[in-house]
C-alpha cells in the first residue's frame, strides 16, 4: 500500500528539484545589466501611478459576483451551440429554462437596485461668514 | 446521447417534488420584486408550494428508484426526511410571517427564497448516494443557511453569527471534502454502493480509513451540531433572529442526520444484506467507536454546560447539542431498530423543538428579552404560553405522555437489544436526561413558581394565529405520546434504504 505513494514522492521530489535547478542556473548563468526602465514596475506600457496596495471600493466585490452569473452562463451556453443542431429541441427547452433562471436573477439584482453605483455626494464649501472684508475697487 | 436525454426526462419525472420547490422559489422571487414590502401573501405562497411539494412526495412513498444516472434514489428512507423537511419548513414560514424581528426593510421577503432552497438541499442530502452529490446538496444547504444566520443585517449580533457560522462551516466542510477525495482515492468510487462493495472485500486493509472516517465526520457533525464541532451553536442560537435558530436546528440538523444515517450505513456497515435485522458491519473499521464518543461528549457537554446559561436561546442551543447526542446513539446501534429510533426521534423532536422555538419567539418578541430571569412569573401574565413552553420542555426532558417520551424510549429500547452490548451506554443516555431535567425544569419554575416582581402587571395577550400555530404545535406533541402507533409504524417502514435487503 505505502510503497505506492512511493512513486509519488519520487514524482515531487524530481518535479521540485528540477524547478529549483531551473531557476538557480538561470540565476548564476545569466547576464545582469540592471536599468532604470527595467527596474521600474510594468503597467501595460503605461507610466505607473500612485502605489500597488490600493484599497478597492466594495461594490467592485458585488459587481464581481454578478459577473460570475454570465460567466458561469458562456461555459454552458458554448457547448450547447456547437452540438445545436444535433440537439434539438429538447436541449433547446432545456437551455430556454436555464436562461430564464438565470435572467430572473439578474432582473432580481436590477430591481433591489444592486448595480447602481451611488457615488458620495461631495460636499461643496460654501461661504457661511465673510472674515475679510475685500475692497470692490 | 439520444439515450442519455431519454433517462434525464425519466429521471425528471420522478424529481417532482423538488422541481415543485424550485418552481416555487422562482415564484416567490418574483413575487418580492413586485411587493418590496413584507406581506403574507408571499408565505402563502411558499406554503402552498410545499404542500404540493409534499403530495409529490406522497406518490413516491414506498417505490425504490434510481436517478440522474446513479445519483440520486427514492427509497422510504428519503421520503421519510422529505416529508420531516417539508413540514418543519412549513411552519418555519409561519414563524418568519409572524415574528417580530424580521423588519420591514428591503429584504423582508427573501426569507422564503432561502427557506425553500434549503429545503431543496436538504432533500437532495436525504436522497443523494454519489459523495460528489452529497457534497453539493450539504453546500447548497450549508451557503442559505449561512445567509438565514445573518439575516437582520443591520442587527451586529446576528452579523457576528452568520461570520461565525460561515467560517466554522467552511473549514469543516472543507476537511470533510478532503475525506471524501480521500476515500475516493482508496476505494476508485465516489458511489458509496460500490464504495461499500471495495470496503467489505477481504483484501481491503488500511490504517487510514480511520483517519478518513474522522474528516467526514466533521464535516456531518458540523451540521447536526455534535460535540467537537458545535461552538458555533450557541452564538448563532443567541445571535439570530428565532425562526432562523428553529430551522437550524431542526430542519438542517434533520438533514444532517439523513445525510450521515445513508452515508454510514449504506457504505460502512451493509453490503447489501441485513442479517437478524443488523447490517453486516465491516469488521475492520470501527466507525461505531467514533460515534459513540461524539454521541457522549455531546450529551455530556450539551446538559452540564446547559444548566448553567442565562440566556433562553443559549440554553436551547445546548439543549440540541444534547439532543444530538441522543440521536447519534440510534446511527450507533446500526441495526434497523436503531435506524427506526432515530427516525422516530427526529419526528418527535420536530414537534417539540419547534414548540419550544415558538414559544420563545412569542415572550421575547414581547418582553424584548431572552433572560429566563425576565420571564420570571410569566405564567401569571400569559397562562396559555407558557403552558405551551412547559409542555414542550417536559417533551424535551422526556416525561411519559410527550411525544418526547416515546422518541427516548425506542432508542433506549435499541440500545438494550441482547447482543448489542451497549446496556451500560443506555445507562449513560438516561443519567443524562436526569441532568437535563434540572434546566428544563428551571425554565418552568422560573414561570409558574415565582411571582412577577411587579405587583399589579398587566397580562400579555397575543393574536389568534399566534395560538392556532402554539396549538398546531403543541396538539401532535400530546398527541403522538398518548397515540404513537401512527408515527412508529411509520418510521418502522422509512427505515429502509435502497437496495439494502
Amino acid at each position: 500500500m505505502f510503497a505506492d505513494y512511493g512513486q509519488i514522492l519520487v514524482f515531487m521530489l524530481f518535479a521540485i528539484a528540477f524547478v529549483a535547478i531551473a531557476f538557480f542556473v538561470a540565476l548564476f548563468l545569466a547576464p545582469k545589466k540592471p536599468s532604470y526602465s527595467k527596474e521600474s514596475t510594468y503597467e501595460c506600457g503605461e507610466d505607473t501611478e500612485g502605489e500597488t496596495w490600493v484599497r478597492f471600493n466594495v461594490r467592485y466585490y458585488v459587481v464581481a459576483l454578478i459577473f460570475i452569473i454570465f460567466d458561469v452562463e458562456v461555459v454552458f451556453l458554448f457547448p450547447w451551440a456547437v452540438v445545436f443542431k444535433e440537439l434539438g429541441l429538447f436541449a433547446f427547452v432545456e437551455m430556454a429554462v436555464f436562461l430564464i433562471i438565470l435572467i430572473l436573477g439578474f432582473v432580481y439584482v436590477l430591481a433591489k437596485g444592486d448595480l447602481q453605483w451611488d457615488k458620495p455626494q461631495p460636499v461643496i464649501p460654501e461661504l457661511k461668514r465673510q472674515i475679510f472684508k475685500v475692497d470692490s475697487n | 446521447m439520444q439515450q442519455q436525454f431519454s433517462e434525464i426526462l425519466v429521471s425528471l419525472n420522478q424529481f417532482l417534488p423538488e422541481l415543485t420547490v424550485i418552481m416555487t422559489l422562482l415564484v416567490c422571487l418574483i413575487l418580492e420584486i413586485i411587493i418590496r414590502k413584507k406581506s403574507s401573501v408571499v408565505s402563502a405562497v411558499a406554503i402552498a408550494g410545499l404542500l404540493i411539494s409534499a403530495y409529490f412526495v406522497y406518490l413516491q412513498a414506498g417505490r425504490q428508484e434510481l436517478l440522474f444516472s446513479k445519483m440520486l434514489v427514492i427509497d422510504p428512507y428519503s421520503v421519510y426526511f422529505k416529508f420531516l423537511f417539508i413540514l418543519s419548513s412549513v411552519f418555519i414560514v409561519l414563524f418568519f410571517d409572524l415574528s417580530k424581528e424580521i423588519d420591514s426593510s428591503t429584504h423582508s421577503n427573501e426569507y422564503t427564497v432561502l427557506i425553500l432552497s434549503l429545503v431543496l438541499g436538504a432533500s437532495l442530502m436525504s436522497s443523494s448516494i454519489n459523495m460528489l452529490m452529497m457534497y453539493l446538496s450539504l453546500e447548497l444547504a450549508s451557503l442559505t443557511s449561512y445567509i438565514l444566520a445573518g439575516y437582520t443585517k443591520k442587527e451586529k449580533r446576528s452579523s457576528e453569527a452568520a461570520i461565525k457560522y460561515i467560517v466554522y462551516g467552511a473549514a469543516s466542510s472543507g476537511i470533510m471534502l478532503y475525506g471524501m477525495t480521500l476515500l475516493y482515492g482508496f476505494t476508485g468510487s465516489m458511489n458509496i454502493y460500490d464504495i461499500s462493495l471495495f470496503l467489505s472485500s477481504e483484501s481491503f486493509s488500511n490504517p487510514f480509513i480511520i483517519v478518513v472516517i474522522l474528516m467526514i465526520v466533521a464535516g456531518m457533525g458540523y451540521k447536526i451540531s455534535s460535540v467537537p464541532f458545535h461552538f458555533w451553536t450557541p452564538d448563532v442560537y443567541e445571535g439570530s433572529p428565532t425562526p432562523v435558530t428553529a430551522f437550524l436546528a431542526v430542519t438542517s440538523s434533520a438533514a444532517g442526520f439523513a445525510l450521515m444515517g445513508r452515508f454510514f450505513i449504506t457504505a460502512f456497515a451493509s453490503s447489501f444484506t441485513i442479517v437478524g435485522g443488523y447490517y453486516q458491519v465491516i469488521q475492520s473499521i470501527n466507525w461505531q467507536e467514533i460515534i459513540m464518543v461524539l454521541s457522549i461528549a455531546s450529551m455530556i457537554i450539551g446538559n452540564f454546560v446547559a444548566i448553567w446559561q442565562k440566556s433562553m436561546r443559549r440554553l436551547l442551543g445546548y439543549s440540541s447539542i444534547a439532543q444530538t447526542g441522543y440521536m447519534l446513539a440510534g446511527l450507533l446501534v446500526a441495526n434497523q431498530l436503531g435506524i427506526t429510533a432515530l427516525l422516530i426521534y427526529l419526528g418527535a423532536y420536530l414537534f417539540m423543538n419547534l414548540g419550544a422555538f415558538f414559544a420563545t419567539m412569542m415572550i421575547v418578541n414581547r418582553i424584548n428579552s431572552d433572560n429566563i430571569e425576565d420571564m420570571k412569573g410569566l405564567a401569571y401574565r400569559s397562562p396559555v404560553v407558557c403552558t405551551a413552553m412547559a409542555l414542550f420542555m417536559l417533551a424535551l426532558a422526556g416525561i411519559p405522555a410527550t411525544v418526547g417520551f416515546i422518541g427516548k424510549f425506542y432508542l433506549v429500547v435499541a440500545l438494550l437489544q441482547p447482543g448489542s452490548g451497549l446496556i451500560w451506554f443506555a445507562i449513560v443516555l438516561m443519567l443524562n436526561s436526569v441532568v437535563s431535567l434540572f434546566f428544563y425544569f428551571k425554565v418552568v419554575k422560573k414561570m409558574f413558581l415565582e411571582k412577577p416582581e411587579e405587583e399589579n402587571y398587566s397580562r400579555i395577550d397575543f393574536g389568534f394565529s399566534y395560538n392556532i400555530v402554539l396549538i398546531l404545535l403543541a396538539v401532535p406533541t400530546v398527541l403522538f405520546g398518548l397515540y404513537f402507533t401512527p408515527i412508529v409504524k411509520w418510521a418502522e417502514a422509512s427505515a429502509v434504504f435502497f437496495g439494502i435487503k
